[in-house]
C-alpha cells in the first residue's frame, strides 16, 4: 500500500489475551479461551489530525492506545508509523526514536505521577531518558516551555512541587507537559478529561487543540463521550467490543449516524433542551458482552433493536455509506 | 483563580517528617524501644570511656565469681573479669554484627524481590524458588554449617577494620540466611507497584527498566523495607547470639552470645552465678524486643489505612 501521508496506520490490528485455564481444564484438555480485546481494526491518523476513538468501557479503546504507545503487543495486524512497520520493534534503544515521536496522556493524573518526584523531574523524565538534551540549561528551558504550553504559568513556580501539592487540573496539565516535552508528532490521549471537573475540562481541551493548531501535532483522543468527541475531533471512530462499527467525519457521525450503536450512543447523551433530535429507537438494553464470548454474526445484534436474521449469522463488513464514512451494519445501505 | 499556586518550600517536607515522627512516637512501644535502643547505642559507641578497656584474664580486676557489689556492679566471671565491662563491650560486637548483617540482608532481599517482581516470568520463577530454598532451610542450621567451613578456609587470622575475620563471617552468614523474608515482601509490593500508571508513563517516556526500578519502584518500597528491616535486626541478634553460644563466635571479641557460652561452660548456672548468665541474656532480650517494638510501630505508621495522606 502506498504511503498516503498518514502519520499512523493500524492494519487489521488484533489483541487477544489468553485466559489461563485452571489445572483441571488443562488436564481435561479443554481449550484455553481468549479475550478478544481488539479484534481486527483498521484506522489511520493523518498529520495534524484529531481522531476520536469512542466506545463504552470494555470496548477495547484503551488497549488500542496501549498498542500504539507500545505498552501492549498486538497478536496480529500491523502498526505503521510514517510508513515504517513498528509492530515487532522492541527494546529500549530500538524504540527510542518512536517514543520521541509518540507520547501518551493518561486518564488518571493521580496515578500517572509518581508522588515522590517533583514536577520538574516528572516533566524532565522523557527528555533525560530519550537523551534529547545536552545540558542542564537546555533541560530547564525545555521543561519550562512544556509547562507553559500546558498552561502552568509561571513554570518556575512549579518546578520543586510535588504532585500532592497540586489541584486535579494542575496535575493533568503536568501529565500533558510530560508528553509535550519531547515535542512529539502524535499524542495518544486516553480519556484526558474524564476525571476532571467540567469547568476545567474546557481549558484542558483548549490546550490540546492549541497544540494541533500551533505544532501540527496529531492526536488520538480516546473517550466514551460522543459530544466531547464531536467538539474536539476531525474524525470519529466508534468502537464496539473490539471492532470499529462506524467511522467518519465528526459531523457525519454525530448528525448522520448510520449504525444503530452510534445512534444509541448519541441518544444516550443527556440533553438539556428537547427530544426533537432523537431517533425513535428504544434505548440500549443490557451490558456490553464479555470480550471472551463474542456473539456470532454482528457482535452488536443481542442489544440491537433493529437486528434481524442475517445479523445473527453473518458479520457485516464495513460499508461505505458516504464520503469517508464507513459503517459496519447490514442496514447501512 | 481556583488553581492558585502555593509557594513551595522545604518547610513542607520538614513538616511531613515531623508529622511522621509524632505518629511514630505516639506508640508507647515505639517510645520504649527507642529509648532502650539509644541507651545501647551509646554503650556500643563509647565502651572505653564508660567502663575502660576490655578486660582479659591478664588485666582482670576482681576475684572469681563475685556477686554484684559496689565495686563490680554486675559481679565478676570465673577469671575475675568485671561482667559489666564485658557486657558493655559485647554490645558493640553484637550490635555491629546485627546491623551489618541486616544491611546485607536488605540489599540482597530487595534486589532479588524487586528483580523477581518486576521482570516476572522466568526470573520470578527461579528467583522465588531460590528464595523458597532459603526460606525453608532453617537459617540457623545453614549458618551453623557454613560458619565453621568458611572459618576453616579463611583462618582466624588478622583483623579487618578492627574486627576479627570470624565476626565478618558471622555477619555475612546471617545476612545471607535472613534475606528470604525481605525478598518475599518486596516482591509482592513490586508486583502491585509495577502495574501503576506512573510505571507505564515512565515506559512511554523511554526510561530503562533499571531506572524504573531505582527511581520509581524503590522509593515507594522504602516504608516496607524500613519496617521489616527492624524485624530483621531483631532476628539477626538472636541468630548471632545462638551461633556464638554454640562456640562459633570469637573469644577475643566477645559478643553477648559468647559471654553466655563462657558462662555456661564455667558452670555459672550450677554455681548460682545468676549475674553472669543474666546480664548478657537480658541485654539480648531488651535489644531484640526494642527492634521488634520499633518495627511494629513503623509498620503501623506506614500502614496506608492508618496513614494521614500528606
Amino acid at each position: 500500500m502506498p504511503d498516503t501521508g498518514d502519520i499512523l496506520r493500524l492494519e487489521n490490528l488484533e489483541v487477544h489475551f489468553p485466559i489461563q485455564g485452571g489445572l483441571f481444564d488443562r488436564v481435561l484438555g479443554r481449550p484455553a479461551g481468549v479475550v478478544r480485546a481488539v479484534d481486527g481494526i483498521d484506522l489511520t491518523i493523518g498529520h495534524g489530525e484529531i481522531v476520536a476513538l469512542v466506545g463504552e468501557s470494555g470496548s477495547g479503546k484503551t488497549t488500542v492506545g496501549r498498542v500504539i504507545t507500545k505498552l501492549a503487543q498486538p497478536t496480529a495486524g500491523r502498526l505503521l508509523f510514517e510508513g515504517a512497520d513498528m509492530t515487532s520493534v522492541r527494546g529500549l534503544s530500538a524504540l527510542r526514536p518512536y517514543r520521541h515521536h509518540v507520547q501518551m496522556i493518561f486518564q488518571d493524573a493521580y496515578q500517572a505521577l509518581n508522588s515522590r518526584h517533583t514536577v520538574f523531574d516528572i516533566v524532565a523524565e522523557p527528555l533525560r531518558s530519550l537523551r534529547l538534551v545536552e545540558n542542564d540549561a537546555q533541560l530547564t528551558e525545555r521543561v519550562s516551555e512544556a509547562l507553559a504550553a500546558a498552561g502552568l504559568n509561571p513554570p518556575g513556580d512549579f518546578f520543586a512541587r510535588f504532585p500532592h501539592e497540586l489541584s486535579g487540573g494542575q496535575r493533568q496539565r503536568v501529565v500533558i507537559a510530560g508528553a509535550l516535552a519531547v515535542r512529539p508528532e502524535l499524542i495518544v490521549a486516553d480519556e484526558p478529561v474524564s476525571m476532571l471537573d467540567v469547568s476545567i475540562r474546557a481549558q484542558i481541551l483548549q490546550v490540546l487543540v492549541d497544540l494541533r493548531d500551533k505544532h501540527n501535532m496529531a492526536l488520538l483522543f480516546i473517550t466514551h463521550d460522543l459530544p466531547l468527541a464531536w467538539l474536539i475531533a476531525d474524525r470519529i471512530a466508534v468502537l464496539y467490543l473490539g471492532k470499529l462499527v462506524e467511522i467518519g467525519s465528526a459531523d457525519e457521525i454525530t448528525f448522520n449516524p448510520r449504525h444503530p450503536y452510534t445512534v444509541a450512543l448519541r441518544d444516550a447523551t443527556p440533553q438539556i433542551h428537547t427530544d426533537a433530535d432523537r431517533s425513535k429507537l428504544p434505548a440500549l438494553q443490557g451490558e456490553v458482552p464479555s470480550a471472551a464470548r463474542v456473539p456470532k454474526g454482528c457482535r452488536f445484534h443481542p442489544r440491537c433493536p433493529l437486528a434481524f436474521d442475517r445479523c445473527r449469522q453473518d458479520e457485516p463488513p464495513a460499508i461505505e455509506v458516504g464520503p469517508q464514512h464507513l459503517s459496519a451494519c447490514w442496514l447501512a445501505n | 483563580m481556583s488553581e492558585s499556586s502555593v509557594p513551595y518550600s522545604t518547610h513542607r517536607r520538614v513538616q511531613a517528617f515531623k508529622g511522621f515522627l509524632r505518629q511514630f512516637l505516639g506508640h508507647g512501644g515505639a517510645q520504649l524501644g527507642f529509648v532502650c535502643l539509644v541507651c545501647f547505642l551509646v554503650l556500643a559507641a563509647v565502651p572505653n570511656i564508660l567502663v575502660g578497656p576490655l578486660q582479659t584474664a591478664v588485666n582482670a580486676t576482681g576475684d572469681f565469681l563475685v556477686p554484684p557489689s559496689g565495686q563490680h556492679l554486675l559481679g565478676t566471671d570465673e577469671v575475675g573479669r568485671d561482667v559489666l565491662n564485658l557486657v558493655v563491650h559485647g554490645a558493640r560486637i553484637s550490635l555491629t554484627i546485627a546491623l551489618l548483617a541486616t544491611v546485607i540482608s536488605l540489599i540482597v532481599g530487595a534486589t532479588v524481590g524487586m528483580t523477581a517482581g518486576y521482570f516476572g516470568h522466568w526470573a520470578d520463577v527461579w528467583l522465588m524458588r531460590l528464595t523458597d530454598f532459603f526460606f525453608v532451610v532453617p537459617s540457623f542450621v545453614l549458618a551453623l554449617v557454613i560458619t565453621p567451613v568458611v572459618l576453616e578456609v579463611m583462618g582466624r587470622g588478622r583483623d579487618i577494620l578492627g574486627f576479627r575475620p570470624s565476626i565478618f563471617v558471622i555477619i555475612v552468614v546471617i545476612g545471607l540466611t535472613s534475606w528470604a523474608f525481605v525478598a518475599r515482601i518486596v516482591r509482592s509490593q513490586t508486583l502491585s507497584l509495577k502495574e501503576r500508571t506512573f510505571v507505564d508513563r515512565a515506559r512511554v517516556a523511554g526510561t530503562s527498566n533499571l531506572s524504573i526500578m531505582l527511581k520509581h519502584i524503590l522509593p515507594n518500597l522504602v516504608p516496607q523495607i524500613a519496617a521489616n528491616g527492624a524485624l530483621v535486626v531483631a532476628g539477626a541478634i538472636y541468630v548471632e547470639t545462638s551461633l556464638s553460644f554454640l562456640g562459633l563466635g570469637d573469644p577475643l571479641q566477645p559478643s553477648w552470645g559468647t559471654l553466655l557460652a563462657l558462662a555456661q561452660r564455667a558452670g555459672a548456672a550450677s554455681a548460682g552465678a545468676w549475674w553472669y548468665l543474666g546480664a548478657p541474656g537480658i541485654c539480648v532480650l531488651m535489644v531484640s524486643l526494642s527492634f521488634v517494638l520499633i518495627g511494629n510501630a513503623l509498620d503501623d505508621t506506614f500502614n496506608p489505612r492508618r496513614r494521614v495522606i500528606p
